[in-house]
């Protein structure tokens, strides 16, 4: 197998343009939720997201297209043999919802294969694309696949690209599930009562230790592990002995030959609803058993960005082990009981080289992605 | 690597079947059938009812594909993974959810049908009914051969990420709205694939990539899921008399 290594990564959130801007608030404890002005929320559990200016639809166009501009322009070219993975779970449904009320807008950009063709245009690419629809874990997947292909000796390069928008479609439907919270999501604290919504976007370049030194470019990162696995319990609650978790982490590190003690951070899910943390905590009790490993959630700082939040979580995962810090959990005021010595409001040193990220979502997924800080 | 075929179910407009059942399949312009419970289980099935009709379709072939496959039952969950390839996911169950948001200012909106609005959400439902453990995602691609899910089960194969994969495909007709600007046939297939030899002869033979990333069956390229399909089912004919004197001459 050969050696997977991330060579560029670059973020859009609430919190700003880049993945400074992310590092830095998340470090600061900020939170970018505040009320929304994208459509009307008097009829739903409450009127916040983490949103950015400008997504709106203009001129019948989705706004995913103007995510992919603030993400692109700040992104390095791309290799012309790279392969191209994105990772969203409903693309320019913005589109769909305007011609539902009767407003302009072009049907042909709803199917994902229109993104596809987009950004390989954009990119200059010219072997075909995917796109991964796994729900909150689509990331991740998309990311553990582009490492799978280069391992494997498959590509030499894969530029993943991972976007999702804010929607009344989606905001609606969390609404209705009962699963939002009312102010501002508190994941993993004992009094959490639901997510908030967010939208962003993140790119990540992968390439072969082999190609990244022909093309002279900063590692990053490597990709060490992943795994993914279906907890077959049910579509829209996780099972609650968090056993679809552990099966991707143990995945995750027998790929990257490591022991659980090796494992010095942790990025998770923690989308602030009771079950999912709850899961999720009863998962790494498992598989680390009392051992404290820092672990936070940036989902109180950028809300639940759904299809993008793995490879927001990525990136923000090589900033954590290059500084050999682990932000703070924002929005936790208390932490779950089960989370004491895991989680802190405060950032967390990292002691060790290996990161590990994971991501639950509908239909029973999970997936784990481990990091490895690059030896200097 | 070589993956072994073990199984092949389908639902099409022209109807609905599995390999060792007899019949064809193709894929073809007519309205795909209106699936009920009966069709697809013998049991009573309490869930099948209430999912989008998206789901069910994707669910059906499934089923038919690992009853092909002599996978439908089980007692402990397995480490079986699924991908499956889609053009228009669940569009027209995100039509239906929306018209519900329409109203009343989202005040009504329904959560059981926002609970189906992911292209990924078939894969759930066939987790829950088979113990269905691997990975199991949903892709959109820009290859027009139809055969992305099928390669990347057997990338998954050779990486040892599971030894028994379904790959294939899940459309619905196209909404009424959108039929002017896409198209294609409509319908769901999927292939069991395992990395075992089969204990019995016969099956449908076996597939592997090229280093260019193409799909060779039984040693010939193949450039279509279509054509695929054909040359499997076209082996089944070929074993199938030496399957059925087999069972006769049994002292069974």
């Amino acid at each position: 197998m050969r050696e997977v290594c991330i060579c560029a990564a670059h973020a859009v959130t609430g919190l700003g343009p880049d993945l400074e801007s992310l590092w830095r608030g998340v470090m600061a404890g900020e939170s970018a939720i505040r009320p929304l002005t994208r459509f009307a929320t008097g009829r739903y559990l409450t009127g916040n997201a983490s949103w950015i200016e400008g997504l709106e639809t203009k001129n019948g166009r989705s706004g995913i297209f103007a995510l992919l501009d603030q993400l692109l322009d700040g992104f390095g070219p791309v290799p012309a043999n790279a392969a191209l993975i994105t990772a969203s779970t409903k693309g320019c449904v913005d589109t769909m919802e305007l011609l539902q009320a009767g407003l302009p807008g072009n049907p042909a950009e709803i199917p994902m294969e229109n993104l596809l063709h987009h950004l390989s245009a954009r990119f200059g690419l010219t072997s075909p694309g995917i796109n991964i629809n796994a729900a909150c874990a689509s990331s991740t997947i998309a990311v553990a696949r582009a490492a799978s292909q280069i391992a494997a000796g498959r590509s030499e390069a894969v530029v993943v690209v991972c976007m999702d928008l804010v929607s009344e479609f989606v905001f609606s439907g969390f609404s209705a599930l009962q699963a939002l919270s009312a102010e501002v999501c508190r994941p993993f604290d004992r009094n959490r009562n639901g997510l908030t919504l967010g939208e962003g976007g993140a790119a990540l370049l992968l390439m072969s230790r082999e190609q990244a030194v022909r093309k002279g470019l900063p590692v990053l990162g490597i990709v060490a592990g992943w795994g993914a696995a279906n907890d077959a319990t049910h579509i829209t609650a996780p099972a609650r002995d968090g056993c679809g978790l552990i099966q991707s982490v143990r995945q995750a590190l027998k790929r990257a030959d490591i022991e659980p003690e090796q494992v010095a951070a942790i990025s998770a899910h923690g989308t602030a609803t009771v079950y999912n943390d709850q899961m999720e905590l009863t998962a790494f009790r498992t598989l680390f058993g009392e051992r404290c490993i820092p672990m936070h959630s940036i989902k109180g700082a950028i809300g639940h960005t759904l299809g993008a939040a793995g490879g927001i979580e990525i990136a923000l995962g090589l900033k954590c082990l290059e500084s050999g810090q682990l932000p703070p959990t924002v929005g936790m005021l208390e932490p779950e009981e089960s989370g004491e010595g895991f989680l802190s409001r405060s950032a967390q040193p990292i002691n060790g080289h290996y990161f590990l990220s994971t991501n639950s979502g509908f239909g029973g997924v999970n997936a784990a992605l481990i990091l490895r800080r690059e030896e200097m | 690597m070589n993956a072994h075929i073990c199984g092949i179910g389908w639902v099409t407009g022209a109807g609905f079947g599995w390999g060792k059942q007899g019949g064809d399949c193709s894929f073809s312009d007519l309205p795909l059938p209106h699936l009920t419970r009966k069709d697809v289980f013998p049991e009573p099935n309490q869930r099948f009812g209430r999912m989008s009709d998206y789901t069910k379709l994707g669910l059906a072939a499934i089923t038919f594909t690992l009853r092909d496959a002599d996978l439908e039952t089980w007692v402990e969950k397995r480490p079986i993974g699924v991908v499956a390839s889609t053009r228009l996911g669940c569009l027209a169950t995100d039509l239906e959810y929306h018209r519900t948001v329409l109203l009343n200012g989202g005040g009504l909106a329904s959560p059981n049908l926002f609970a189906y609005t992911l292209a990924n959400c078939f894969l759930g439902d066939a987790a829950i009914q088979f113990g269905l453990t691997g990975s199991s995602v949903a892709i959109n691609e820009t290859d027009v051969d139809g055969l992305g899910a099928i390669k990347m089960a057997l990338e998954d194969l050779a990486m040892g990420e599971a030894d028994t994969m379904l790959a294939g495909i899940c459309d619905l007709d196209v909404p009424d709205a959108f039929v002017d600007s896409i198209s294609l046939r409509p319908g769901a297939l999927f292939l069991a694939l395992t990395t075992a030899p089969p204990s019995i002869p016969g099956g449908y033979g076996t597939v592997s990539l090229t280093e260019d990333g193409g799909l060779i069956h039984n040693g010939i390229k193949t450039n279509s899921l279509t054509g695929l399909v054909l040359a499997v089912l076209a082996g089944r004919t070929a074993v199938q008399p030496t399957q059925h004197n087999t069972t006769l001459d049994s002292p069974e």
